[in-house]
């Protein structure tokens, strides 16, 4: 997906002043929230000690990630799987065009997979003449919306209520508008059963990928997961290189995080552990198994600074509960990955120079890095882009400079002394004897949309001196 | 007990009461209250902006004027949090200064936090009468842990009935730079925050950061209330003659 990162802040009027997208944004993220509040409230132990050893698991798989590719590739070939690699999205795109071509693939259906967006692949897949088909239900209903990209990593939809979905199925599928969810996931289904049974090719993503077996685990709540896994003659799995987890033990461990995290669910409807080939005398799974592992900036964060944001394993918490992505909606970050885990990832996959804003726009409440169950610093990783902003000359120079003056200011005491006094008798004069300003000349963002309450006229420092002489003379 | 205050930037600037009712309720406690005359800015503006070599300058400068004090308190969440958590991380490269960082790390306390958990206060001077909601400041709550601290000492006051808001751990939109470079997306912020408010129908908000303060009321008024009261949690405990 071309990154439209760069365009965050141009982006955001139209978002906060779109009602529907508000009021969908507020329903969502109200339930999302309440629902993992309470997932962690029932769990039955320690939840805090759940997340260290989550956060323990993915550290020791990206503290050596070659070895672990190592194992993996190792054990997923003993199961007749074919291991692939491919360094950016374009190689994504060509290598699933090239065995699409090998086994006569015409229509692909696939289930969920951000790296899919990373790759652009339906745009890649239509291209060269091969249908795709999502079968995720928020991911279809985004296909049929003109292939909008999806504005959530795990609800693709969002931003779209059930009846914006019903008029979008009533004008694709030629029929009378149903307005529930369970009409609608059965119209759905109808239409998706075809294609599941005519398509040569399952693609999908993986949540884990398992070292010791081989195998890629798929947590999924509509069972299209399990179609597309199972019913194709060739299954695609295209995912991170950062995805391996070591043993099953740990895929349980993580997977009491995940689903309580995402969605606030025990566990998810379906857990899909997709071993090898379909080997003889088995009934179910795919003649021909493909993993692609894509690296796409992946490996170069190995060992640096930004580490720690390997070990993501893509629950969205950190979105559903961060203040600017509830008020803007996941559109608006411009590229595959939306809300604090985007921002931090955005900038790192497509350049630092390209999405400028992202870094910046976060009240960096550490809501996120409260919530995220592998114990992921958000706020301090988007500081340190911030940091490698402000040290590559890529923040506006009147910025800079002024930070610059007021750092310079603040080491001189006595010149800084006189500094707030006349910045607190300039506000003070600005309120003109009310108690707020209205409107502010240095300032004007702030009093857009809001007072600045006026100040006291004089400072703490001024007023705590004359108290002392005060008491000095009384005492003598 | 020595006990050195740090007024912060903002409430020197802003609302000196802030200050002298910290003062008062450190003295009522029996501290021996130092306030360094050169204190100005703990350089929080300057870390989060990205500038670590202006963050240094002012941590140093910091850690310099408050040295050989029993214990340093900050009437700020935000402003604590940045001494506590880190200036160990901004003087990371220096082993020395590293070192400084984290022994006057160890002393610094987040006002509410000093007073319940240090001091052991059991009674306050303030006597507001009245019903109140207290809002959680994002660094306050999320980097020092004070979230029973101020319910407690509101819970010290007779007069005082403490109603909870819907999301009082939900960020205010503030965020320092932030509210000015992305000034409508932190307005929607504090539109939600100013409805959780409302919807308690409490006499004031209390909390106990000013930044905080400043955004909460200035959309308050915006919006057109003009009866709830926005009150540091320092102002409402020392009473409000200061
Ligand atoms: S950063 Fe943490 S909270 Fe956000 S998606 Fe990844 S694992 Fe989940």
């Amino acid at each position: 997906m071309r990154s439209q990162a760069m365009h965050f802040q141009a982006r955001v009027p139209a978002k906060l002043a779109d009602e529907r997208l508000q009021a969908n944004l507020a329903r969502a993220s109200g339930r999302f929230v309440a629902a993992r509040a309470q997932a962690v409230a029932e769990y039955e132990g320690d939840f805090e000690a759940l997340r260290d050893a989550g956060r323990d698991i993915r550290d020791r798989v990206v503290a050596d990630l070659d070895v672990w590719l190592e194992t993996f590739e190792a054990s997923a070939a003993a199961r007749g799987a074919e291991v692939l690699y491919a360094r950016d999205g374009e190689e994504i795109g060509r290598l699933v065009v090239e065995i699409a071509r090998r086994h006569g693939v015409t229509k692909v259906v696939k289930s969920k997979s951000m790296l899919s967006e990373e790759a652009d692949l339906n745009a890649v897949l239509e291209a060269a003449g091969i249908t795709p088909v999502e079968t995720d239900l928020g991911e279809y209903i985004q296909q049929l919306d003109d292939n909008e990209p999806p504005s959530h990593i795990l609800a693709p939809a969002f931003h779209k209520s059930k009846e914006e979905v019903a008029e979008l199925f009533a004008r694709a599928h030629g029929r009378p508008p149903v307005d529930d969810i369970a009409g609608l996931t059965r119209e759905a289904r109808e239409v998706l059963r075809r294609h599941f049974l005519t398509a040569q090719m399952g693609l999908s993503g993986a949540n884990f990928l398992v070292a010791e077996t081989g195998s890629a685990v798929l947590v999924t709540n509509e069972g299209n997961g399990r179609m597309v896994t199972t019913l194709p003659p060739v299954h695609v799995v295209v995912t991170g290189i950062e995805k391996i987890v070591p043993t099953l033990e740990d895929v349980a461990t993580l997977l009491r995080l995940l689903p309580r995290s995402a969605s606030g669910q025990r566990i998810s409807n379906y857990v899909t552990v997709a071993t090898g080939v379909r080997a003889a005398g088995e009934l179910d799974g795919p003649d021909h198994l493909y993993v692609i592992l894509v690296d796409n900036g992946r490996a170069a964060l190995a060992g640096g600074e930004f580490a720690t944001m390997l070990r993501c394993i893509r629950c969205g918490a950190c979105m559903n509960h961060c203040p600017v992505y509830q008020s803007v909606g996941g559109h608006a970050y411009g590229w595959v990955y939306p809300g604090p885990m985007g921002a931090v990832l955005t900038p790192l996959f497509t350049g630092l120079e390209n999405a400028r804003d992202l870094p910046q726009a976060s009240t960096l409440c550490n809501q996120c890095g409260a919530v995220c169950p592998v114990r992921i610093p958000l706020p301090g990783l988007l500081r340190r882009l911030r940091e490698r902003q402000m040290d590559e000359g890529l923040r506006p120079r009147r910025e800079r400079r002024a930070l610059r003056l007021w750092g310079w200011l603040a080491a001189r005491p006595r010149l800084y002394r006189l500094a707030v006094r006349v910045a607190a008798r300039y506000l003070d004069w600005l309120a003109d004897g009310t108690d707020r300003i209205r409107v502010m000349g240095i300032a004007p963002e702030w009093t857009a949309g809001r007072d600045l309450p006026a100040p006291e006229g004089r400072t703490f420092r001024d007023l705590y001196a004359a108290r002392r002489k005060h008491s000095k003379e009384e005492g003598r | 007990m020595r006990v050195g205050l740090f007024v912060t930037c903002l409430v020197d600037l802003m609302r000196p009461r802030i200050g002298f009712a910290a003062l008062r309720l450190l003295e009522h406690a029996g501290c021996e209250v130092v306030v360094p005359a050169d204190q100005t800015c703990c350089g929080q503006p300057a870390w989060n902006a990205g500038d670590r070599a202006t963050s240094r300058r002012l941590a140093l400068k910091l850690i310099d004027e408050f040295d050989g004090l029993d214990y340093v308190v900050v009437p700020s969440g935000s402003c604590a949090g940045m001494i506590r958590v880190h200036y160990p991380e901004v003087l990371r490269d220096d082993a020395v200064a590293r070192a400084r960082a984290e022994a006057l790390a160890a002393r610094t306390f987040e006002l509410t936090d000093f007073l319940v958990n240090v001091l052991r206060i059991e009674d306050v001077p303030g006597g507001f009468r009245g019903s109140v909601t207290y809002h959680d400041s994002c660094s306050g709550l999320r980097e020092l842990g004070v979230k029973a601290q101020p319910r407690a000492l509101l819970g010290l006051m007779p007069g005082v009935e403490l109603r909870e808001m819907e999301a009082a751990e939900a960020c205010c939109g503030f965020g320092g730079a932030f509210a000015v470079k992305f000034a409508g997306i932190s307005t929607e912020i504090a539109t939600r925050k100013c409805r959780s408010i409302e919807a308690t129908a409490a006499d004031a908000v209390v909390l106990g950061d000013l930044g905080c303060m400043l955004n909460i009321e200035g959309r308050l008024r915006r919006l057109g209330d003009e009866h709830t009261r926005v009150l540091h949690i320092a102002e409402i405990l020392a009473g409000e003659d200061g």
